[in-house]
């Protein structure tokens, strides 16, 4: 009883600690970027189909200036042979550089686009080219940021006729047929046709952001969520497994509360027991036919309360891990004919018809003899105990064979009765320590309900199993198959159904 | 809140909270509807073929400051239905200040009660202390019958420090009153954190001026609250 007072040690199960410093910041508080929300491939894809119809390079970067999509259209040949003259190579490089990541202001070289009155033009600029070519710039705006900028160009402004003297005058020797070769495969278009394109392109852009940024959005909240729950699980396994301790602690508190007990209602029961065989022997004088008769009834009933205490002494043994099987060579007849003949008395008392079957071959097994013979002695009581006055109880022990359920040689113990049999809802539970079918207080059988749990804690020490068919007032039938010979024994026997199986072994 | 003073961004996080079918998603649809579009992003929302939502919408507001700070108010809805637990307490995670919105129906009063219970326990797991994280309260379909008296609203309202709002948000009654009660109390919690007036100049007044600018608020009373600087509260 020393551990009564630590039941408390393993702390409230209700204590919890805020588990924000644990996660990462939530995707609906971090900014997103154009490539959280593009499928990048297939959007390079759209981009180029969209060039290709409109005859235009189309470049598309992300704020840092990454390039998410860039498709040249036509001005290869014209922008190569410019770039070839020193000067030239220079002002190009200028004006991409400009186009890329210059600001998105009508500063530096770039002015507000041609477009046709009362239309959005939502930030577009206009850039020259020193050759005469232009491009056109958009932002890309999502709720307020600037997320990139498309670029559209270089085109031929409708209105170009000669190469402007920028151009000339920096790339002296220039072939201005060859130019002006080059210059035709270049799309020529009004600046206004092409804003009105770029306008729809970024209505399109528009579209594929929201639904990108949806799916993205959706999908890593989902993780998220997904994460929390997991979280909000293992903290609800971590209070089940502190409750579970807890219980385990108050079951060893009750295992040792019942043996100290049992052991302290021992002692002076022998001394009862004793006394009263001395006064029926006669040792103290000579006692009259009804005192006798009182003695012998105390004796009885003394011896009953013994077998009572000797069986809750078991339990908390097993309970308590403290049960060690020694197995032996074991005659089976020899032992099952033992058990039977301790019985027979109560089964004549009760007028039942007890029925022995062993079979024509000797079945030589290794075993624990007294454990096996308790089995065996608890299974019988239990069904002369269950059996009406008048009815019949069989004992049955197969032959050495084959085991399917064992998977090794094994052989059986049976015990059927046409006793008052168990409710089939009962049945999982009457192998539970202290469990009653009938648990009132007005029941017809004694007993603590714990035959059955030892039976179980026993036959399974052995590597066996025990099974149970029964129907309500027609009898039930006790299975008990053992093997040959048992697995080596465990450290302890464990109490039944008090611990959960193992996990099965990691594949991976 | 998040306050960048490289970028001069200033993000705020509104969540609407509240039982499932209460009218959370509908109170952002009717913000949405009465916004101009270049003062605000789409509304994103995610529901189910039976309209319920299912991961959360967003609706982002945004403008700049005289002293040149960017303001994002992102307006969050959780999803309502007893399941997605896990999805509300992510997406109450930081929140600045909550609307919850209440079915004022009398029949809907448990239901009221254990969002509420489930609100403040997701704040606490999400760390934030009950205590600081302004709160409002919508008393929604006001329209309907066995909805709760007026005085009935007055005792609720006398229960407890929550500004309380009545509204048929279907028919956008009570939405900005709702939102302009929020974000108020949203500013005044910032405030009071990191200084806002104090230390990117922005007052109250310049703040909850800019949130409406780009709304339509006739037959609203944010107007005259606006102008007189007062409020629900």
């Amino acid at each position: 009883m020393s551990g009564a007072g630590d039941s408390g040690r393993q702390g409230s199960p209700r204590e919890e600690t805020p588990r924000l410093e644990q996660r990462p910041l939530s995707v609906l508080e971090r900014r997103l970027t154009l490539s959280d929300m593009l499928d990048t491939s297939t959007f390079a894809e759209l981009v180029k189909s969209f060039a290709e119809l409109y005859k235009l390079g189309v470049k598309v970067f992300d704020e840092k200036g990454n390039r998410l999509a860039d498709i040249k259209s036509g001005n290869g040949d014209f922008c190569g042979y410019v770039f070839s003259f020193t000067e030239g190579k220079r002002c190009c490089t200028q004006t991409v550089a400009r186009v890329k990541d210059g600001p998105l202001a009508t500063t530096q070289n770039a002015r507000a686009p041609h477009a046709p009155a009362a239309t959005k033009v939502h930030g577009m600029i206009a850039v020259p080219c020193f050759t005469g070519l232009r491009y056109l710039v958009l932002p890309i705006l999502w709720e307020g940021d600037v997320l990139g900028r498309v670029v559209f160009g270089p085109f031929v402004p409708e209105e170009l006729g000669e190469l402007p003297p920028s151009l000339t005058d920096l790339t002296p020797g220039i072939d201005l047929a060859q130019a002006g070769a080059y210059l035709a495969k270049i799309r020529r278009a009004p600046e206004s046709t092409i804003v009105k394109v770029l306008l729809h392109f970024a209505q399109l852009l528009e579209t594929l952001v929201a639904a990108g940024q949806k799916t993205f959005l959706t999908s890593q909240v989902h993780i998220e969520a997904t994460l929390e729950s997991n979280r909000d699980l293992e903290a609800q396994n971590r209070r089940l497994e502190q409750m579970n301790v807890q219980l385990k602690d108050m079951d060893r508190l009750k295992s040792s509360f019942l043996a100290t007990v049992s052991h302290e209602l021992r002692t002076p029961l022998t001394s009862i027991i004793g006394y009263s065989e001395m006064l029926s022997e006669g040792l103290v004088g000579t006692l009259n036919s009804e005192q006798t008769d009182y003695v012998r009834t105390i004796m009885e009933k003394g011896d009953t309360l013994l077998k009572l205490i000797s069986s809750i002494l078991d339990v908390t043994q097993i309970e308590a891990g403290k049960v060690r099987l020694t197995f032996e060579p074991v005659n089976v007849g020899d032992l099952v004919s033992s058990a039977v003949s301790s019985i027979k008395p109560q089964a004549q008392r009760k007028g039942l018809t007890l029925d022995l079957k062993l079979p024509a071959r000797a079945v030589e097994v290794r075993a624990d003899r007294e454990k096996v013979r308790q089995v065996m002695v608890n299974l019988l009581s239990n069904a002369v105990k269950f059996t009406p006055k008048g009815g019949w109880v069989q004992v049955l022990v197969t032959e050495v064979k084959f085991q399917p359920e064992l998977d090794a040689e094994g052989w059986q113990f049976v015990v059927q009765d046409s006793g008052v049999g168990i409710p089939s809802d009962q049945l999982e539970k009457i192998f539970q320590s202290f469990y009653q079918v009938d648990n009132s207080s007005t029941r017809e059988f004694g007993g603590a309900g714990l035959g059955l749990a030892i039976v179980k804690s026993y036959v399974e020490g052995h590597g066996g199993k025990v099974r149970v068919q029964s129907e309500l007032g027609q009898g039930s039938r006790f299975e008990v198959v053992l093997p040959v010979s048992p697995p080596p024994p465990r450290a302890v026997i464990a109490p039944p159904l008090s611990e959960p199986p193992p996990p099965p072994p990691a594949r991976f | 809140m998040q306050l960048n003073h490289a970028q001069r961004e200033l993000t705020v996080k509104v969540v609407y909270y509240g039982p499932g079918l209460s009218g959370k998603t509908t109170n952002l649809q009717m913000i949405h509807a009465r916004t101009a579009s270049e003062g605000r992003g789409k509304l994103l929302t995610v529901e189910t073929h039976d309209d319920r939502t299912l991961f959360f919408d967003l609706l982002p507001v945004f403008f700049h400051t005289k002293g040149g700070y960017t303001v994002k108010v992102k307006l969050f809805t959780v999803p309502g239905q007893v399941i997605h637990n896990a999805t509300r307490r992510v997406v109450l995670q930081n929140a600045d200040a909550v609307a919850f919105i209440a079915d004022s129906r009398r029949s809907a009063g448990q239901e009221n009660n254990q969002y509420w219970e489930n609100l403040k326990a997701n704040m606490r797991e999400n760390g934030l202390n009950a205590a600081q994280v302004p709160i409002v309260i919508q008393f929604n379909k006001r329209d309907l019958p066995d909805s709760k008296t007026d005085a009935e609203l007055e005792e609720t309202r006398a229960r407890g420090k929550e500004p309380v709002i009545g509204a048929v948000a279907i028919r956008g009654e009570g939405v900005l009153e709702t939102l302009y009660a929020v974000i108020q109390l949203a500013y005044r919690k910032m405030d009071e954190q990191a200084g806002l007036s104090r230390n990117i100049g922005l007052s109250e007044a310049e703040f909850l001026k800019l949130v409406f600018a780009r709304m339509d608020l006739d037959g609203t009373q944010v107007s005259s609250w606006l102008a007189s600087g007062g409020g629900p509260g």
